[in-house]
């Protein structure tokens, strides 16, 4: 399988229908994308392909094959944090972590498209779980990235 | 010389001078330097500090970071005793001496009424003072390694400040016989001493001198003297957390490992029966099969290892086999409803308090108000799933976890693989939440029985969600009786509590550190706290509970008994406040009049939510206080009905929880506890038929998530009482400030949950 991820091309051996979050943990040693229940409901896998927010547990390695991918390991450069992550610090968003990652890659898509979120729009976007309940502080980091006023 | 030195010190600057007999502290947590690890170019000063050449300073860190912030508060204790910036600041895991044990849990666990301490029964008190000096000289020896009951900055606030003090103490020394200066002279300031002479030397250059110094006197230093405590400073650990480095015990990856993924029986308490495993390991990517015993209070079933998790699961779901009914026969909720009501009915209880005349109040009262309460099973449903890496290589074991217990992972590691536990190498990793389901060992033992079968290889094993949800130690059923007596006046004369369900600590003790548990149970605390501990002025009161053991694993739930204990006085405080026609705020007020720390936090709760102001057409407030792990809480919901069910707009939180070393650690502890309590108040049950949990994943145990997430407030009273819990004691007011909000909206009186 060869895959875009992050701006470099990777070449894996993994039968297509291997879920891509198992390709990037486990095959691929890139733990940023999370696990958390499987079934595309808590949102801890979520990864950006084509710039849209996905699942990363119920899409297929065949199925994004040859499309950008993006992973947390990609968002800001080292020294270079994307706005969305010199947010989340000043807002101390994370409490354990654990969800961010994929919190931030639906940030990250949301922002792409619609530049200045309106509360719905964040509501939409945002459907990932929080054990934590880091939820207001999601939304304050998200509108501090993009300039709009609380 | 030393340690009297320090303690006067210690007791002067708390401005209470402890003499006498009985008041001998119990031994010292200082330690030896050789407890921390050798480090190229590090001094260990004591059993908690070393420096480095380079002026860094090294904390044994003794508690898990599952995102209560203790990863930055404990250096921060550290740093302002050191005088170093908090940038200075490194961790490094404690190793396993009784010094890093917990003493403030256990003593949390006593089942005082907090106010027993300053009862006018002289009796009382010294029961109280007896009783806390002997858990704390038990609790030193025993030196339990354990982070929960929201005692890390408790335990740590001594101890911790202490150490770096003493230390602080050896550097200066060190540099007063090096300079020949007097030690009174010199100036510390951000890890730098100096002389006005014109001295200088880093920390660091000092470092190797002062290992071989003792500390002269030791004094803490006055909070109006504090830079760092107190300060809302940015959590260490939250740069890794929004890049993807944080490593949570689930990313642990070591070379060669191997991934397995494990399947229980359906039925709790069950095991596997006939098993054809011949599909299953035909298949790409699959290695082995292993059996598992139902270790440390789980159940049994079996584990496949594999390249990946993937692999692993596919061919875990293809093993065909029966599986076995616990021999005990099949649990059910239903049916443990039912029985608790009727523990409640039929049993005897331990009485945890009484004041008073509760019957002869009874017989005379006006009228009387009587209501049943019940809370159900609650699933922890941490967003990591359960974890463990293990390897097991020539008679020694290594095991990553991600745990709140990392001793008794240890211990349990060791009993599995038949070596000891000197032979077990355990490393703490971040935790992707834990709520107290971390308090237990079975995801260890089954990692090691599975890498005991790979020997030489790192096996991680992965609990799939479903497994996870499914095989719980699950927050216990409560079921409960009040009953108050109101006279001619509307005064309440006299409150009567009566509860049943399972007691925790007992089987918490039988899985974990089974050379502890007694041959019967010991009244647990778990069982009454937020109902026998109410701060309510009633003249005659009698709280009872039946201790159950249902069969269902039960454990440690965020805020534990708290939890649903609250929910059921706080509402049923709230029937009493309408029962007598009175504004429930007013109603508490009146009947807290005796306790200025509840009325402050009451009032600016009252003040912070503007209780008297007008809400839009369709909301309705509630309130609810409560005192749990030495915090005291108040809530004000503010709620309506949206789409037919309760949607909760904003909550103002008001707390007291003694001094605070990070208000902005704080207030992600409040803002995390609402939450984590209304997902519960709303949709959180647990149903159990045929023995099989229902809710598997997610979809069926319902989060809350941004769309109807609250607003929530933190304020917080001023205190210089040393630090309480935080982790936890937002999570009990909020279903019954909710409830009672509920109650204004609809005329319905929730008395069970959740609300949906």
């Amino acid at each position: 399988m060869d895959l875009q991820i992050n701006g470099k091309a990777v070449t894996v051996e993994a039968e297509p229908e291997m879920p891509l979050l198992w390709v990037l943990r486990d095959l691929l040693g890139m733990t940023g994308t999370k696990f958390g229940c499987g079934v595309g409901e808590c949102r801890a896998c979520t990864v950006r392909v084509d710039g849209q927010a996905m699942p990363s547990c119920l899409v297929s390695v065949a199925a994004v094959a040859g499309k950008k991918i993006q992973t947390i390991e990609g968002l800001g450069a080292p020294g270079k944090p994307h706005a969305l992550q010199q947010a989340w610090i000043a807002e101390q968003v994370p409490q354990c972590g654990y969800c961010q990652s994929g919190m931030l890659m639906a940030a990250a898509a949301l922002l792409e498209k619609t530049p200045k979120p309106s509360d719905a729009q964040i509501d939409d976007a945002i459907v990932n779980i929080c054990r934590c309940g880091t939820y207001q502080r999601v939304r304050a980091a998200i509108k501090r990235a993009a300039g709009v006023k609380t | 010389m030393k340690r009297r030195t320090l303690l006067l010190s210690a007791a002067g600057a708390a401005g209470a001078l402890i003499v006498g007999w009985g008041v001998l502290p119990p031994r010292s947590r200082l330690g030896r330097g050789s407890f921390m690890l050798p480090g190229e170019s590090e001094f260990a000063l004591n059993g908690w500090i070393k420096v480095a050449t380079d002026g860094s300073v090294i904390l044994a860190m003794p508690r898990s970071e599952m995102g209560q912030g203790v990863y930055t508060a404990l250096p921060m204790l550290a740093a302002e005793e050191l005088d170093v910036p908090l940038s200075a600041m490194r961790l490094e895991q404690a190793g396993a001496d009784t010094i890093y044990g917990n003493v403030a849990i256990l003593l949390g666990s006593l089942p005082f009424h907090p106010r027993d301490e300053e009862s006018e029964d002289g009796f009382a008190r010294t029961k109280v003072k007896a009783g806390r000096w002997i858990v704390s000289k038990v609790a030193r020896e025993l030196g339990i390694n354990a982070t929960g009951g929201s005692t890390s900055v408790s335990d740590a606030w001594q101890t911790v400040r202490e150490a770096a003090a003493t230390a602080r103490a050896s550097l200066l020394g060190a540099a007063s016989l090096q300079w020949r200066l007097p030690i009174e002279e010199l100036i510390v300031k951000d890890g730098v001493i100096s002389h006005p002479s014109g001295k200088s030397a880093g920390y660091g250059e000092m470092a190797k001198f002062a290992a071989a110094t003792p500390a002269g006197e030791v004094r803490l230093k006055n909070a109006r003297d504090w830079k760092i405590i107190g300060r809302p400073y940015p959590r260490l650990d939250v740069p890794h957390k929004v890049d993807g480095s944080a490593r949570f015990g689930i990313d642990v990856r070591l070379p060669g490992m191997k991934f397995a993924v494990l399947r229980l029986c359906p039925m709790l308490g069950g095991s596997p029966g006939a098993i054809d495993p011949e599909a299953a390991l035909k298949m790409p990517g699959v290695e082995r099969i292993v059996m598992l015993p139902a270790y440390a209070g789980s159940t049994a079933g079996f584990a496949v290892v594999g390249k990946s998790y993937w692999h692993a699961k596919r061919a875990a779901d293809a093993v065909q086999l029966q599986w076995q009914q616990r021999p005990a026969g099949a649990l059910d909720s239903k049916r443990i409803a039912s029985e608790l009501e009727a523990a409640v009915r039929d049993r005897d209880g331990h009485v945890f308090h009484s004041v008073g005349d509760v019957e002869a109040a009874e017989s005379r009262a006006a009228r009387h108000i009587e209501s049943w309460y019940s809370a159900p099973y609650l699933a922890h449903a941490t967003l990591e799933p359960m974890n463990c890496t293990a390897r097991v290589s020539g008679g020694k074991v290594e095991v990553w976890a991600p745990t709140q217990v990392p001793e008794m992972c240890r211990s349990v590691a060791a009993r599995v693989a038949g070596v000891r536990p000197e032979d077990v190498d355990l490393h703490v990793t971040l935790i992707g939440g834990a709520f107290g389901r971390r308090l237990e060992v079975d995801y260890a033992a089954f990692a090691v029985r599975v890498a005991m079968d790979c020997e030489g290889s790192a096996v991680q094993l992965i609990w799939p969600r479903e497994e996870d949800m499914t095989h719980d130690f699950y927050r216990p059923m409560q079921a409960a009786r009040l009953r108050a007596s109101i006279d001619t006046d509307g005064a309440i004369t006299s409150l009567r509590i009566k509860s049943a369900g399972d007691a925790i600590s007992p089987r918490w003790l039988e899985r974990g550190m089974p050379g502890l548990a007694g041959p019967f149970d010991t009244p647990d605390k778990t069982t009454s706290e937020g109902l026998f501990d109410l701060p309510y002025g009633f003249g005659h009161q009698h709280m009872e509970h039946v201790a159950t053991h249902m069969g269902v694993p039960v454990g440690f739930w965020r805020s534990v008994g708290h939890s649903h204990n609250a929910f059921i006085s706080e509402s049923f405080i709230d029937e009493l406040a309408f029962a007598t026609k009175r504004d429930p705020l007013q109603f508490r007020r009146d009947w807290l009049r005796h306790s200025p720390q509840h009325l402050a936090v009451l009032e600016l709760a009252a003040e912070k939510a503007g209780w008297d102001s007008a809400l839009p057409a369709g909301w309705a407030r509630g309130v609810a206080i409560h005192e749990s792990f030495g915090t005291i809480v108040a809530q004000v919901a503010e709620v309506s009905i949206e789409g037919g069910s309760p949607r909760v707009h904003r909550v103002v939180c008001a707390l007291d929880c003694g001094v605070v070393v990070n208000p902005g650690i704080v207030a992600q502890q409040i803002e995390g506890g609402v939450i984590f309590a209304l997902s519960a108040a709303l949709h959180g049950v647990i149903d159990i038929a045929d023995g099989v949990v229902q809710q598997r994943n997610f979809p069926s145990y319902e989060m809350l998530k941004m769309r109807r997430a609250p607003r929530v407030e933190t304020y917080l009273v001023s205190s210089s009482r040393p630090p309480a819990g935080i982790g936890e004691p937002a999570v009990p007011p909020l279903a019954p400030a909710v409830a009672n909000a509920l109650f204004v909206l609809t005329g319905k009186r929730h008395r069970s949950l959740p609300f949906v």
